[in-house]
């Protein structure tokens, strides 16, 4: 019973904790509720019109939506980078960093979810897929796959920084024993969901563009590159605007796995470039799309070559541990990296497997208005969920919140 | 040791069979299928009802037995003795209306085919082989088949051709004159019924490709 | 109706005409359920409820869509929660003594028919049960009948199909024969058919074919080769599908139950053949159009947000009858059969003519052969 007690008063404190801020704060919190206001409305008008009012047709039949899903997928993935190190390799550097990077799982996994909801014909029957109520094609179905394991990740990512916080709220040591097993769970977990998120369109016949070996593998270098990424970015801001300390040599170590996992990408990235262009057949139609255009149709132009130079100019430039270690130009190929990486599993993995179609027709695909502002909404309720959480947990790990034992103090 | 090699036996046979049994009663290919399960319809689908409103006559040709639909009863002017009761030369020359006069002969040429290469001046009521031979107007498909050969094959079983009704037995065929103009069998060009209008935008093509 | 459902039932007063007011069983809280109708009377919030969901289909008829659901952008936020409301006003209305018989009985079907299982696992009596729901909610709204039927496949029956490439001329009868015994949106112009238009001499080059030419046909030097969904034996949008809303029935046709579709669209972009469409928007049909006899699998209205496809026109070949495209080919270049009678001409044409199928090396098992003169 004083569980629940502690509990309730913890829901009350960091009720009261996100609530109050500075003034900085309570307009990032504001003009997040904006876009997803925003959001809201485009999502209601899609419901109405139908997914019409999106850039999608029978030929390329996923868009935006399917794309953000994928990457943030590999965002989620990557918060085990920091778990593996911290609770396996007793690497305490990324202590501080690990509750962070769950909570950006967590964000990340709810956004994932978002998405899907958003590009279903019919949510409303949605039920349809809860196992025992509907009926559930496992294991058959990749998708079911994909839904069990993002799911059951969502379940480790909340309960072990909770388990972790609510025994620091209460001013106790979180006990090894029962969040270590948790913690390597998750890890493979991690790599599962990303691999099974592969799987989705690497067991598709159909798509020669994806229906290659090394979609999986290339899944787990982009998602470990571009997910710590985010990460550094999000503790370089946590680290200006709260008094919660991150030490430059937590942000230095993931710099180091960011660069690692950057420079497999590239290889692979070669590896499938020398595929497709060497010895081309009609399979790699959709590559020459995407890096070229076909039949005077290059709508993907723009987007990949940003993407591709970079990538290219990001990796480089962590290869080099003197740019590396100087924090702002850490920061700035973080961001590069990271938008290289989101186009490139974006408009650069599932709208070219739809181009050409299955019998070489070229319809292009351009996302509407109405689907960049759900998108945008959807980001804005990731960042949203994130700025909560990470709130919290700051304010416990920094012991601003406490329980306070009410009885105690009264007897 | 020889225990535990029993164990790994007995787990790779059940991986094996997990794998192979994926379903059961499966064929390994479609037509492993259609020859496993092979087995002439006897069913409730039928296509009498489909067909009761045709005249209909069952010939067999070869090892097939079908129906064709009846012929006679369709030709406007026959029986074509009511007016062909001379011999053709001799009603030629007679003065006044022409009969016929929509038939335009467009098949073949002229060195090969005229019209009483299947027409008997004689024995207007019948058709004519090439070899002089009376050939019932309800069989005319002999008739084409005098020089179509491949296609007759094809008709007979059943590659060639449109079926009067449905799939389900019996099988009741159109004959050649069904589709073909006997004096002009070929097809002429024409345009598509439809065009659809929202693949072009969807391609952003023009319409002048 | 049958006792042991496989879905989420509500008894509603239609059978036992009246019921203890408490037990609405409407799922929520009777606090809530009474906290509506202080506001409004059963009827209006009836009304309200098929509004939020509905709209103006009740007015409009034709091709309004049984049970889709269209309303207004400012009550937007109503279409969220419409089934939940409409199970409401179900409640609502037929708990009440006011409201019509007719409203009630709508009420009820919408209740039923939003909560139904998965028609793969119904038995008969449950497949009959949702079609005379669908045949009765059309009449409620339109006034008009249409008669829905659920054949089952019949044993010994496996379809198959054979496509004559030397003999196609491109006039595209079997397109719109296909739009309009199927009953597709003609908004959006969705074909299940696609021929292609090839060049003489340059083999299946697919990506130079046309498959929306205007001019005059058979073109000179060009061939004609038509597409649609193939039925594969071994359908990969079969494997993929995450409720099993798409199946092979035992006479090889691949099948979609259109209510159970959650619109993900995977099985698009596992189908190899471009067989399969999605319904972007509402699909409408001009009610002097519609073809009332209809399948529960097959040409029965679609709502939007779901799959669709050539079902090789499971209302017509399950009652022995040729689909539509074959009907409307002028040249007989579409032959259509029972593959596992060797008495059939399709079977005829299998053993005798050199057949093959596309991108056989995919391992899908299409049912669908071509072949040439």
């Amino acid at each position: 019973m004083s569980q629940f007690k502690v509990l309730k008063s913890l829901v009350i404190d960091s009720l009261d904790t996100i609530t109050k801020g500075s003034i900085k704060y309570h307009i990032w919190m504001g003009g997040l509720t904006l876009v997803m206001l925003i959001g809201m409305y485009c999502y209601f008008i899609q419901l109405d019109e139908g997914l019409s009012v999106t850039g999608m047709s029978d030929s390329v039949s996923w868009g935006l939506y399917i794309s953000n899903f994928t990457f943030l997928v590999g965002v989620a993935a990557a918060a085990v980078m920091l778990v593996m190190p911290t609770y396996i390799l007793k690497d305490i550097d990324f202590k501080q960093a690990v509750l962070i990077g769950e909570g950006l799982a967590v964000a990340a996994l709810i956004m994932c979810l978002a998405f899907v909801v958003a590009d279903m014909g019919g949510p409303s029957v949605l039920w349809h897929m809860i196992p025992g109520i509907g009926v559930f094609n496992f294991p058959n179905s990749m998708l079911t796959w994909d839904v069990i394991v993002l799911n059951v990740y969502l379940f480790i990512n909340i309960s072990i920084p909770f388990y972790i916080l609510f025994r620091h709220y209460q001013g106790k040591e979180a006990m090894k024993k029962v969040y270590v097993p948790g913690a390597i769970l998750s890890v493979f977990w991690a790599v599962a969901i990303h691999l099974v998120t592969a799987f989705l369109y690497q067991g598709l016949q159909a798509r020669p563009f994806w229906n290659n070996a090394l979609l999986g593998p290339r899944f787990l270098a982009s998602a470990f590159a571009a997910g710590p990424a985010l990460i550094i970015l999000v503790l370089a801001v946590i680290r200006s605007f709260t008094a919660f300390r991150i030490e430059d040599r937590t942000i230095k170590k993931i710099a180091l796995i960011v660069t690692v996992a950057a420079q497999i990408n590239l290889i692979m990235l070669v590896s499938e470039l020398f595929k497709e262009f060497y010895a081309p057949t009609h399979h790699s139609e959709s590559a020459y799309y995407l890096f070229f255009g076909l039949h005077g149709k290059n709508a993907l132009l723009p987007w990949i070559w940003t993407a591709i130079p970079l990538n290219v100019l990001a990796t480089i430039m962590l290869t080099f541990g003197k740019l590396r270690n100087n924090l702002k130009v850490l920061y700035f190929c973080c961001f590069i990296l990271f938008v290289a990486i989101w186009i490139e599993k974006g408009f650069g993995l599932i709208v070219p497997g739809f181009i050409p179609g299955p019998y070489g027709k070229i319809v292009e695909y351009l996302p509407t208005g109405i689907e960049i502002g759900v998108t945008l909404g959807i980001w804005a309720l990731g960042a949203f969920v994130f700025t909560i959480l990470a709130k919290t947990a700051i304010g416990i790990e920094l012991g601003e919140l406490r329980y306070k034992d009410k009885n105690s103090s009264a007897s | 040791m020889k225990n535990k090699n029993l164990t790994y036996y007995f787990l790779i046979l059940l991986a094996v069979s997990f794998f192979s049994c994926k379903k059961e009663g499966e064929y390994h290919s479609i037509t492993d299928k259609i020859e496993a399960e092979s087995k002439p319809y006897h069913g409730k689908l039928t296509s009498d009802e489909l067909l009761a409103g045709s005249e209909l006559m069952e010939i067999t040709e070869g090892k097939h037995t079908f129906l064709i639909l009846e012929r006679k009863g369709q030709i406007k002017s026959f029986a074509c003795i009511e007016c062909h009761s001379k011999p053709v030369t001799q009603m030629k020359s007679l003065d006044g209306q022409k009969a016929h006069w929509d038939i335009k002969m467009n098949h073949a040429n002229s060195e090969i085919i005229n019209c009483a290469t299947c027409h008997n001046g004689k024995d207007m009521n019948n058709l004519n082989s090439l070899t002089g031979k009376n050939i019932d107007f309800n069989l005319s498909y002999k008739l084409c088949a005098q020089c179509h050969s491949s296609q007759f094959e094809d008709w007979k079983g059943g590659a060639h051709g449109k079926k009067v009704a449905g799939w389900a037995p019996p099988r009741a065929s159109m004959t050649c004159v069904n589709c073909h103009n006997p004096h002009s069998p070929g097809y002429e060009t024409r345009w598509p019924v439809q065009f659809n209008t929202q693949k072009g935008i969807e391609r952003k093509e023009g319409l002048d490709h | 109706m049958s006792e042991n459902k496989k879905w989420h039932s509500l008894d509603l007063g239609l059978n036992k005409k009246k019921e203890a007011s408490g037990a609405c069983g409407c799922g929520k809280s009777q606090g809530s359920c009474n906290s509506q109708e202080e506001e409004l009377s059963a009827d209006e919030f009836y009304e309200a409820a098929i509004n939020a969901s509905i709209g103006d289909e009740r007015q409009r008829d034709g091709f309004e869509q049984v049970f889709d659901v269209k309303m207004d952008r400012r009550t937007a936020f109503k279409k969220l929660t419409a089934s939940l409301l409409i199970g409401a006003g179900a409640v609502s209305t037929s708990c009440s003594v006011v409201a019509g018989d007719d409203t009630k009985e709508k009420a009820q079907i919408d209740w039923e028919e939003q909560f139904k299982g998965n028609y793969k696992l119904m038995n008969d009596e449950e497949k009959q049960g949702t079609i005379n729901r669908l045949m009765r909610s059309y009449e409620l709204r339109t006034g008009k009948n249409i008669s829905m039927t659920a054949e089952n496949a019949e044993e010994d029956v496996l379809f198959g199909y054979a496509f004559n490439i030397s003999k196609c001329q491109g006039y595209m009868d079997c397109v719109s024969a296909c739009v309009e015994e199927n009953n597709q949106d003609r908004n959006s112009q969705m074909q299940y058919i696609r021929i292609h238009e090839m060049k003489d001499g340059e083999g299946f080059k697919f990506d130079k074919a046309d498959d929306n030419y205007y001019h005059e046909v058979p073109a000179e030097g060009h061939f004609y080769l038509g597409t649609q969904c193939f039925h594969c034996d071994n359908p990969p949008c079969v494997e993929v599908c995450p409720v099993q809303a798409t199946w092979k029935e035992e006479d090889g046709l691949v099948v979609i139950d259109y209510d159970w579709c959650i619109g993900c669209r995977y099985c698009m972009a596992a189908c190899p053949y471009d067989g399969r469409r999605f319904n972007w928007s509402k699909p409408e049909v001009p009610a002097n159009e519609i073809n009332k006899n209809q399948h529960y699998l097959g040409n029965r209205m679609r709502k939007k947000g779901v799959m669709e496809k050539c079902t090789f026109c499971v209302q017509r070949s399950r009652k022995g009858k040729n689909p539509a495209c074959v009907d409307a080919c002028p040249t007989g270049a579409r032959i259509f059969g029972n593959l596992l009678d060797p008495n059939s001409t399709i079977r005829w044409v299998l053993e005798n003519k050199k057949v093959f199928r596309l991108k056989e090396d995919l391992g899908t098992e299409p049912k669908f052969w071509y072949f040439m003169d």
